[in-house]
């Protein structure tokens, strides 16, 4: 096996938004595509993927770590999983790990790159719940008071970790069944539990044909998740 | 066949089918133009009137741009400040990576709170639905509302006429949309035309009741020209977008609308509209205090087809 320790960036092109893919291992098998938590970088990633039988590759999504903020501050999960997209287009394919916003937009390129995606490992982290499976009534509780908020923030690049305004991407509705559509497409599904609640759309996902449901121990989810490449 | 103007216009206004023939203030410029950056996208402003009378912000529609208000501004601006805007990604406002409902919505807010408010609204179509919304979330910065047709989509969602409803699933829509955003490199663009007059044609096969030489003007300043040939300003991306909204969302917030509406239609069909009053009555009986009017002879451009008419019927709704 060729394992090599050096660490590579890639820059890829989304839109007009430049994002860092960063490579944290080289190795013959699956790759593994990694998306981090809502307010975290690709730096969440230091422990627990070592042992992945193949290259490793952690994604900043953008307005995080060391990818461009989003010109218009447009944050959405749909837009994250483009993101990872711009990702998976450079590999050609891959098996996804996703916590929290990063479990969420997993789910959505594994149904809407089924072919490329060989299996999707959701785990929790900050982004899970976004803002329920229908916008609120009350317009106080919507996603255009939180928007209102995170643009009072700081928008300076340089003295914030990431951009505020990625709050919008835990306001968005998240139906049941648009998650039903995407698990549906997917293939195999594994689903990180800990025994705590989680939000309509990720019981929808567990309810799914081909969903499994795994431990939050990651490097023994990683290993479930790489069994599953060999079963094809 | 719904018969709304009949059945629910409620202020007096001039019906008298008049065409407007080059009334002396159609085309007035815009007196005074401002670049702000609320929420850090550069918007251009155009302002007509008293800098000190009170403030009456115009919110146009989709792909269109803030001088589409020429025809109504001049004659507003004797009573009040008047101004409009090129929301993000139309006219001569800046360009971003992606558009979305909420941040229209809360750079309009800016625009208001720019304007020291509280001020009148007015938004036409897509605008009368983001001014709707603004008026929700910042009642104290606006006084009184108009909507003009923007209430909504259909209930089977916007497109051509006729054509059969996408029944793939959304995972499946969301496939077309990553290959999408896998060629936008951002410089994608409209179909170039090889003069201003053929693009006019164009508009004006959807718009056939628009006055030519307005057209014309209105065309111009929305285009631009490139090495293809004259294609319109606005940002392509802003027809690019995804996620698992519904038809029956819209509109969810308006029982807490406290500012007051007035909902105005024009008599006509058209390419946008009005919708069915089976569609329209349902939405607008959740807004609290709402008045409605119908302007007959227009279709969805009511303040390009029947400026006089709409301006008259402004004036009155404000000042009662």
């Amino acid at each position: 096996m060729n394992v090599t320790a050096k660490r590579t960036r890639i820059t890829l092109h989304h839109g007009r938004t430049n994002l860092g893919l960063h490579r944290r291992k080289e190795a013959a098998g699956p790759n593994l595509l990694l998306l981090h938590e809502l307010y975290a970088s690709s730096d969440m990633w230091r422990t627990g993927v070592d042992a992945w039988q193949g290259s490793v590759w952690a994604l900043d999504f953008s307005g995080h770590g060391d990818s461009a903020w989003r010109e218009g501050g447009t944050y959405f999960p749909e837009t994250l999983a483009a993101d990872a997209d711009a990702a998976l287009g450079e590999l050609g394919s891959a098996c996804v790990a996703g916590a929290g916003i990063g479990a969420y937009a997993g789910l959505l390129l594994a149904g809407g790159r089924p072919k490329q995606v060989q299996a999707t490992l959701l785990l929790p982290g900050t982004g899970i719940d976004g803002g329920g499976a229908e916008p609120p009534l009350d317009p106080a509780k919507g996603d255009l008071a939180r928007l209102a908020t995170a643009n009072r923030t700081s928008t300076d690049p340089s003295s914030a970790a990431c951009d505020p305004r990625v709050v919008m991407a835990d306001a968005d509705a998240r139906p049941a069944d648009y998650a039903r559509s995407f698990a549906l497409r997917a293939e195999a599904i594994f689903l990180a539990e800990d025994g705590k609640a989680r939000p309509p759309w990720w019981e929808e996902v567990r309810l799914a044909d081909g969903a499994t449901t795994t431990t939050t121990d990651l490097p023994v989810a990683l290993a479930a998740l790489h069994a599953a490449t060999l079963r094809e | 066949m719904d018969t709304p103007c009949t059945s629910v216009m409620i202020l007096p206004m001039p019906a008298d089918g008049r065409v407007d023939e080059h009334p002396d203030w159609v085309h007035a410029a815009p007196a005074r133009r401002h670049v702000i950056r609320p929420l850090g996208v550069p918007l251009v402003l155009h302002e007509w009137g008293d800098p000190t009378a009170p403030a009456l912000v115009l919110v146009h529609g989709f792909l269109d741009h803030g001088r589409g208000f020429e025809t109504i501004a001049p004659r507003l601006a004797e009573k009040f400040r008047v101004i409009s805007y090129d929301a993000r990604g139309h006219g001569e406002s800046g360009w971003c990576d992606g558009y979305a409902w909420p941040i229209d919505v809360a750079e309009l807010i800016e625009v208001l709170r720019w304007t020291g408010g509280p001020a009148c609204l007015v938004g036409h179509s897509r605008g009368g639905g983001m001014a709707t919304d603004a008026a929700i979330l910042a009642p104290e910065l606006v006084r009184k509302l108009v909507n003009v047709d923007g209430f909504g989509p259909p209930p089977e969602g916007f497109g051509p006429a006729g054509r059969k409803p996408d029944e793939r699933s959304s995972a499946e829509k969301f496939t077309d949309y990553l290959d999408q955003r896998r060629g936008d490199s951002g410089e994608t663009s409209w179909r170039a035309y090889q003069s201003i007059d053929a693009l006019v044609s164009r508009r004006q096969s959807q718009n056939p009741r628009l006055h030519g030489s307005w057209l014309e003007h209105f065309v111009r300043i929305g285009t631009r020209e490139t090495e293809a040939g004259f294609v319109w300003r606005a940002d392509p991306l802003l027809t690019r977008g995804f996620g698992p909204w519904r038809p029956e969302w819209f509109g969810r917030q308006w029982p807490y609308l406290k500012v007051p509406m007035l909902a105005v239609i024009g008599s006509e069909q058209d390419t946008w509209g009005p919708l069915p009053e089976s569609v329209i009555g349902p939405r607008l009986d959740r807004v609290p205090h709402l008045e409605r009017a119908c302007i007959n002879g227009a279709g969805h451009f009511v303040h390009m087809e029947k400026p006089e008419a709409f301006v008259d019927l402004l004036h009155s709704w404000f000042d009662s």
